[in-house]
């Protein structure tokens, strides 16, 4: 195995980080507004999708972890071409990177759209992408461990979400969630619109090498817990949405979180949101360099390429990507292909990765026992 | 490269309290198809004293109306600090939708800021000299607000306005504003139909309507009674004494009973404290009391049924009877259509467990 692709000693990290980093990869831009995209499909039922979507996403990790147990050391790109020889490994693995830069590039413009609409409106979208480009530069420039560090800090940052939103819940109408189970089609459809919004443990995929050897067997439950918490953030501001706004209102509400802060009025702060919009560089912060570090674990499978020298090619490509979608419609539609990439290569992919996993090594053991025989 | 963010963010559009204005309330009017905005701006000069001041432009767009004002004014208008936002009575006729959307629109704007509609033209309101009232946008503010957090009148925040105009099961209502000599009041309740005010229920019934809506948490009312069943041979008593109950608790639940109808149960539990009362009325008899509790719940009745009445003649579902109504039969079944040729046909039954709990420190 190359050398460079290897872990080094003291990049390795211990298993219970991974409760942080699959809850800091997890919660990003989506949280803004999915409850107006869930609601279109499932109605008053979007509470029910947010479940069966944590049911997915659990039995997709179970299956990631058992395909990358399979293989020790390796992260998903070892394993591509570990299984498909190089040439097809590698086409594969051009594809997820891929996927992970058009994630970064996704949250990057949300988050900036957000920011343009709520707060700066007249500041340029590319000063703000500039800036949080650099920023992104500078944390990844101080390595992996950093990057994890990031992803813990921000943990911190989204505690105080829950608290906030017992303040809306003085204008909840229960009978809003009524009747239930209505229509079983629409929910699945709902917990389909989901993957935008859950996705981003897949992260575990380039990560479990990283992980301190002894302390592998215990990855599985941490990335559960992970996803627990992140479900029950889902959930509860998902019910709140749903009681606060009535139907049409919701449907018209870009990003309902947004508007749910909107009605706190504290003694010293009468806008929460515009901080909340704010702090939420310190949410997504983890987002952007987990998808950008994906990347760059590709990359190095590809051709031969420095952290340093690929952040600043990366950042660059992104930024100049950034000219090409601007209006809202462009971003929305965006989203969209993003949603639906993102539930091919999340929810269906790691199965068929499982199954090709199983049967290399079948084959594998059967020229092995073939040989001594 | 810290450095260089920091830079950055000092770019960022600043807005220097001295230099700007302040929209504190915003009034809408119609005139001849177009908007005239009225807006109540604090300015804050080098001596820090705020001043205020009423622009007032005709244009089609709010945000035309705000240019132009702009055009007329020496500082930057800015929405941020808006509290208020009153329609006039003729563009509530016509319509409100146009000028909520444009209010849920603007991020600027605050979803936890006030609307209610005024009697007569929102102009008349806030550009009238007033001797005791310096600021009228902060008065019109302090005013709602204080009577929205005792429940003396109906809750109406922008949030609220939009969820019940854009729910198709429930009708909004607004709180209304008056103009009298020198001063301005609340005056009761606008009824809408759809976007449409269409009626008004007065100042002394809007207990009634929060009563039905909102589950009281500390309210007060004052009723008559009939004096009948009081009246013994020693105790001379007027044949409709008042009397004032405070410290109200109460829990309205709305149920769908038959559904062809339709036909609703209300049921309501009260608990509240007695507060005046004819002298002449012993309150330390228990039969008295229970007599008390029974005539006031006749009285509650007689009025619910009545105001009910009222909405229904308008067609205009303040109460969220719709809202059960889709609960309970979900969203296939029925829909706004359905539920504008019902409601006004909607038999509701009225329960109300009433019940006092204590009265004063004299008997």
């Amino acid at each position: 195995m190359n050398k460079e692709l290897q872990v080094k000693p003291y990049e390795m990290i211990n298993a219970f980080l991974l409760f942080f980093v699959v809850v800091g990869s997890q919660i990003g831009v989506g949280i803004h507004g999915f409850q107006r995209i869930i609601y279109s499909e499932a109605k008053q039922d979007a509470w029910i999708s947010v479940i069966l979507s944590l049911l997915l996403c659990q039995l997709v990790v179970f299956i990631m972890v058992r395909t990358l147990k399979k293989f020790g050391n390796l992260d998903i790109y070892g394993i591509h071409k570990e299984i498909f020889g190089k040439f097809i490994g590698n086409f594969l693995n051009l594809i997820y990177v891929s996927y992970c830069s058009f994630g970064f590039f996704v949250i990057i413009k949300n988050y900036i759209e957000v920011v343009n609409t709520w707060v700066f409106s007249y500041v340029s979208a590319n000063i703000l992408i500039a800036s949080l480009l650099l920023i992104v530069i500078y944390a990844f420039s101080g390595g992996f461990r950093v990057m994890i560090g990031i992803c813990f800090i921000g943990f911190f940052f989204l505690l105080w979400i829950p608290p906030m939103l017992i303040y809306p819940m003085y204008y909840s109408e229960v009978r809003h969630l009524l009747p239930v189970m209505e229509d079983l089609k629409g929910i699945l459809k709902g917990a389909y619109s989901m993957s935008f919004t859950v996705v981003g443990f897949e992260i575990l995929n380039v990560l479990y090498p990283y992980i301190k050897e002894e302390d592998r067997k215990s990855v599985n439950k941490y990335a559960q817990l992970g996803l627990l918490f992140t479900f029950f953030m889902y959930l509860f501001i998902m019910l709140v949405t749903l009681t606060f706004f009535s139907g049409q209102q919701l449907e018209k509400t870009i990003w309902a979180t947004l508007t749910l802060f909107g009605i706190i009025r504290l003694p010293f702060v009468e806008r929460v949101e515009i901080i909340t919009i704010c702090l939420w560089m310190v949410i997504i912060l983890p987002n952007l360099c987990l998808f950008s570090w994906s990347a760059f674990r590709g990359t190095q499978h590809l051709i031969k390429i420095k952290p340093k020298t690929f952040v600043w090619i990366f950042s660059l490509l992104i930024f100049i990507l950034n000219f090409f979608v601007k209006t809202r419609t462009e971003i929305n539609s965006m989203n969209n292909i993003f949603g639906h990439i993102a539930f091919v290569v999340v929810f269906i992919y790691p199965f068929l990765l499982f199954l090709f996993g199983s049967i290399k090594k079948k084959m594998k053991r059967k020229k092995v026992t073939g040989d001594t025989s | 490269m810290f450095l260089c963010v920091l830079l950055l963010i000092g770019c960022a559009d600043p807005k220097i309290l001295e230099r700007v204005s302040l929209a504190v309330l915003i009034g809408y009017d119609v005139k001849d198809g177009k908007i005239t905005t009225n807006v109540a701006l604090r300015t804050v000069n080098q001596e820090l004293q705020s001043v205020v001041s009423i622009a007032s432009e005709t244009e089609e767009t709010s945000k035309g109306t705000r240019i132009k004002a702009s055009l007329d004014s020496s500082k930057k208008i800015v929405a941020g600090q808006l509290r208020v936002v009153l329609l006039g009575d003729k563009l509530a006729e016509n319509g409100v939708n146009q000028a909520l959307h444009t209010l849920m629109m603007n991020s600027e704007i605050s979803s936890s800021v006030y609307v209610a509609i005024t009697e007569g033209s929102t102009k008349g309101i806030v550009d009238a000299d007033y001797e005791q009232i310096t600021d009228i946008g902060q008065h019109i503010y302090y005013l709602l607000d204080h009577n929205v957090q005792e429940q003396y009148t109906i809750s109406s925040t922008l949030h609220e306005t939009i969820r019940d105009n854009y729910s198709s099961f429930s009708d909004m209502s607004l709180p209304m504003l008056v103009k009298d000599e020198d001063d301005v009041h609340i005056s009761g309740v606008a009824l809408f139909n759809d976007d449409k005010m269409v009626g008004k229920i007065a100042d002394k019934d809007v207990f009634y309507v929060v009563l039905i809506r909102d589950k009281y948490k500390a309210g007060a009312t004052q009723i008559t009674l009939s004096s009948e069943p009081f009246k013994t041979s020693k105790t001379k008593l007027p044949d409709e004494p008042p009397m004032a109950i405070d410290s109200i608790r109460s829990l309205s639940k709305i149920r769908l009973v038959d559904e062809k109808t339709p036909e609703f149960d209300l049921n309501i539990k009260f608990e509240a404290r007695l507060l005046e009362i004819h002298s002449d009325i012993d309150t330390e008899d228990d039969s008295v009391m229970t007599k008390l509790e029974q005539e006031m719940t006749k009285v509650f009745k007689k009025d619910i049924e009545r105001i009910i009445k009222q909405t229904q003649e308008v067609n205009s579902d303040i109460f969220g009877f719709g809202e059960t109504y889709r609960a309970t039969l979900g969203t296939t079944k029925v829909n706004e259509k359905v539920w504008k040729e019902l409601y006004p046909k909607m038999k509701v039954n009225i329960n109300i467990e009433f019940e006092l709990l204590r009265n004063g420190v004299f008997e």
